[in-house]
């Protein structure tokens, strides 16, 4: 690779030009074809895998522009305050049901996640690496360092099952004849972390204020369980 | 108020979550910290959604996008892996619809359930909230 092109990639603007344009694809293809799998996540980060792939470009050049994208994970989850406080008079009234739901997946999450691990006769760190994959990012490294898991091996797992709740929500809905959108939000959040609430947030402000309780909560939840059972 | 307003608000409230979480003797993220730092400000009144709110829903209604590079780093641990890589989708995506069917399947019944107590007992309950 030529130096002047090189030090191009190098450059922050690299990442970025490159993530909103392979972004804005997804998004005209979702629009194109209203097909779920034409997500635009699942779409922009396999374009830009291949991308980097058949340029030889390292991810490192790529990352520098990754990082700050991924600064704005924090702040984005912190407004998620904003569309709960909106919601505050639904939470109140409906306390009992959320707390039902967010505890009955966390212990479907760990459960499910153990048989089948153990099914495919997978090792007991291979296992501890995957069980917290339901919940968000830091929480799940937590989780699975404590017992005995590997961080990276967790962090593709808990990246992988956002990706597929961010996808297959909008499916699931219609296949569980689920209408009530306090269930809907819960179910996603609880289920798929921050990446499926930026998918509740598009359906609905109802669903985006539920789906970033239940994030929270199943963190929690999920932290108390795998310490108690495993 | 102006919209740098608003992002130093939004991230002074993540520093502070990050202070916050440094000093705890157990981890709990900083983003969660900083969210439930932000609903006491609001739920004071300490803060008007009108103080942050543009800055808000520009994070809101990018927050997938916000993803990207946490799906393309997958790309660094393709060697781990290896052997087993389509273990790891079956799991993720079995259990990714039970866990959604459990918790959303669990919201619904509690609330019909809710629904049909109120009913029974007359007329005096309030309505289910619209």
């Amino acid at each position: 690779m030529n130096g002047a092109l090189s030090q191009v990639f190098e450059s922050p603007f690299f990442g970025i030009a490159l993530s909103i344009c392979c972004y804005s694809i997804g998004v005209w293809l979702n629009r194109r074809t209203k097909s779920p799998l034409a997500n635009p996540l699942l779409v922009a980060v396999l374009l830009i895998i291949s991308i980097l792939t058949v340029l030889d470009i390292p991810l490192s050049s790529y990352s520098q522009g990754g990082v700050m994208i991924s600064m704005f994970l924090g702040p984005a989850t912190a407004v998620l305050a904003l569309a709960i406080y909106r919601q505050r008079k639904l939470l109140k009234n409906h306390c009992i049901a959320i707390l039902c739901g967010t505890f009955a997946g966390s212990a479907v999450s760990l459960a499910s996640v153990w048989v089948l691990a153990k099914a495919f006769g997978m090792d007991d760190a291979t296992i501890a690496s995957l069980l917290p994959k339901s919940v968000t990012t830091p929480i799940a490294i937590e989780i699975s360092g404590q017992l005995g898991g590997q961080a990276s091996l967790t962090v593709v797992a808990v990246v992988i099952t956002g990706i597929f709740g961010n996808i297959m929500a909008p499916s699931l809905i219609k296949l569980m004849r689920i209408s009530d959108p306090i269930a809907v939000g819960v179910g996603i959040g609880t289920c798929s972390h921050a990446v499926g609430t930026s998918k509740a947030i598009e359906l609905g402000e109802v669903e985006g204020a539920m789906s970033g309780i239940a994030l929270s909560m199943s963190g929690i939840i999920t932290v108390v369980l795998a310490m108690v059972f495993f | 108020m102006n919209i740098l307003g608003q992002v130093g608000i939004v991230f002074g409230i993540c520093l502070l979550g990050e202070l916050i979480s440094a000093i705890l003797p157990f981890t709990f993220p900083a983003s969660i910290i900083g969210m439930l730092l932000l609903l006491l400000l609001l739920g004071t009144r300490t803060l008007k959604i009108e103080h942050i709110g543009a800055k808000a829903d520009f994070l809101l209604q990018n927050m997938t996008f916000f993803f990207i590079p946490a799906g393309v780093g997958i790309l660094e641990h393709v060697q781990l892996l290896r052997g087993r890589w389509w273990q790891l989708l079956v799991i993720c995506f079995v259990t990714t619809i039970l866990v959604f069917v459990a918790s959303a399947g669990t919201v619904s019944a509690v609330l019909a359930f809710q629904r049909a107590k109120r009913r029974n007992r007359g007329s005096g309950g309030e309505e289910a909230t619209p």
